[in-house]
């Protein structure tokens, strides 16, 4: 959490916000519970419906508890969670390819050049992340503030 | 050497070190799990039907610990809110709380959860159809005394043509959420075509009583008689002379254990010995984790255990069968090994409770006077170490939210 926001009246509020998301949570659990005692749901169903409530409750856990909803003009943390997901992703479409490999079904034979590309992706990726990190952290850091710069609030004001 | 960046912002990051640290590592951890994740969804998703474990997961117990893993990562942020305001004892307050949410969690998880279902077994039968006669005479034997009415799957009682229909209601219980047209074709394939898995506890078994004899022992060994004799007196009175010329019975009815060692150090001192059954006790307890190979165990053409009283999961009265071992194809506890499920379940679950594990070992590291000392020297330092925990343990939070309607829902 950024150093402005440390004001006794800020914590008060923000203790009431964590009691708030604890609730959101209980009642998201409950409400999950609740949908599959009463309905039989098919897989599907079942899925999409578990999976948007855990969605929902792991996005307020995020934003709330994990302060993300004030750090997330700290560009750092935004990079890495959406390269994450960019990986995350790709390893999942390259299990989803890989089941497309049982014989029953009619695939279309993947071309070896996107198995080679796919995965020097998946090097690449976090390869070169890492190193931008380490390069980045290795250097002394500017005596001059680079405060993040606040552009979303200058694009507002232009508008 | 001082570590910078500790308390204030690095200006190019505007983050202190730790925290950026941290959030490299949870994105190490999303990439772990979400593996897990991905693969436990594609497996379940092509899984056959009627091999998936739907019935089990106890979803009272799974939501309970849900609650109590939300109710940790309130008390977590909520101690380090009470650090900021420079509040030591509260912070205290609510660490013990979160101590105490984590230990309930593991406690339901390894002391409850995964036993439990140790002590839980699948079979398969060679021939389905021996169950009609087991079946019947098991109803009966316990019938009179189960007067507790249907429990929640209750699925009539059983007599004579019913038979497959009362064990298909407890195929369903077992592996679907309820009954339907898949559920029945289901069971229609595994009742014809032997895969068909019953499922339950061992009550009791009757196990061989085992006669341990002396066939010959060998001079040119590089044993001499006299360790030889040794040897064999470790196992018994009498004359270990003759015993060692003649050969003959040593040890009469023992158990599996004791003759096992006996042949073992034995055969190291240069003798033969022949292991018989004797005759077969019933010993009434509820043994972990056996599998087939351990019931079936060839010891002088016998089977190590002979029969096995199985109570019946989900059945009315919880009854009661006897199988033979000899009718058995595959006999396995709900272990790892036992099937897909299971197997990718204890990953899933165990890595996540090593995390749990691990938080509990760290919360207690900032408890303790060693912990402590960085608030007297450094008071934002201890803060920020107290978030960049409270992060960690909001991710093992995380991963719970979504297990939780990934295994019990699904």
């Amino acid at each position: 959490m950024s150093d402005s926001h440390d004001s006794p009246d800020f914590i008060n509020d923000l203790v009431r916000l964590f009691y708030m998301v604890g609730a959101v949570l209980v009642v998201g659990t409950i409400i999950t519970f609740a949908i599959d005692l009463a309905f039989s749901l098919p897989l599907v169903w079942a899925a999409v419906i578990g999976l948007t409530i855990a969605l929902v409750k792991a996005s307020f856990v995020v934003a709330i508890f994990m302060h993300y909803k004030w750090d997330k003009k700290l560009i750092m943390i935004t990079w890495t969670m959406v390269i994450t997901f960019f990986f995350f992703a790709g390893m999942m479409g390259l299990i989803m390819w890989a089941d497309g490999d049982a014989p029953n079904l009619d695939r279309i034979e993947m071309p070896a050049r996107w198995v080679v590309l796919a995965s020097l992706l998946g090097v690449a990726l976090p390869a070169s992340f890492t190193f931008l990190t380490v390069k980045m952290l290795s250097q002394p850091a500017p005596v001059e503030a680079a405060v993040p710069k606040p552009r979303r609030a200058s694009k507002k004001r232009i508008n | 050497m001082e570590i910078p960046y500790t308390v204030k912002p690095r200006p190019d990051t505007g983050l202190y070190n730790a925290k950026l640290g941290i959030w490299l590592f949870l994105a190490s951890e999303v990439m772990l799990f979400g593996a897990l994740f991905s693969s436990y969804v594609l497996l379940r998703v092509g899984a056959e039907p009627g091999t998936w474990s739907m019935g089990l997961m106890d979803l009272y117990v799974g939501a309970g610990n849900t609650m109590v893993l939300i109710a940790s990562s309130m008390f977590v942020v909520l101690a380090w809110a009470e650090l900021k305001q420079g509040n030591l004892a509260g912070y205290k307050k609510w660490k013990w709380a979160t101590i105490a949410c984590a230990v309930l969690f593991l406690c339901v998880k390894w002391g409850y959860e995964w036993p439990s279902k140790f002590a839980h077994y699948d079979v398969w039968l060679n021939d389905a159809t021996v169950l009609h006669e087991k079946f019947q005479k098991g109803y009966h034997e316990t019938a009179s005394h189960g007067e507790d009415g249907d429990d929640a799957h209750g699925h009539g009682d059983a007599h004579g043509g019913d038979v497959e229909e009362h064990i298909e209601g407890i195929y369903t219980t077992r592996f679907f959420k309820e009954r339907s047209k898949d559920s029945h074709d289901a069971f229609d394939v595994a009742w014809h075509n032997g895969t068909l898995a019953l499922s339950g506890h061992i009550n009791a078994y009757e196990e061989a009583q085992i006669d341990v004899r002396i066939t010959g022992w060998k001079a040119d060994a590089g044993v001499s008689e006299a360790e030889a004799d040794k040897a064999l007196a470790k196992f018994g009175e009498g004359d270990t002379a003759k015993l060692r010329r003649d050969g003959g019975l040593l040890l009469s009815g023992t158990d599996y254990d004791s003759a096992k060692r006996a042949e073992y150090a034995l055969g190291q001192a240069g003798f033969t010995v022949a292991l018989s059954v004797a005759g077969y006790v019933k010993v009434e307890a509820q043994p972990w984790m056996w599998r087939t190979k351990r019931v079936t165990e060839d010891i002088g053409g016998k089977p190590r255990v002979k029969s096995l009283y199985f109570g019946l999961d989900h059945s009315s009265h919880h009854q009661e069968i006897t199988l033979d071992v000899g009718d058995i194809k595959r006999l396995s506890a709900y272990e790892p090994k036992h099937s897909t499920f299971f197997g990718i379940y204890y990953t899933i679950t165990g890595l996540h409770a090593a995390h749990v594990f691990a938080g509990i070992l760290i919360m207690l590291y900032n408890m303790l006077p060693i912990g402590l000392g960085l608030w007297h020297r450094d008071r934002e330092q201890f803060t920020n170490r107290i978030e960049t925990f409270g992060l960690f343990w909001h991710f093992v939070d995380l991963v719970w939210i979504f297990l939780f309607p990934i295994l019990y829902i699904l």
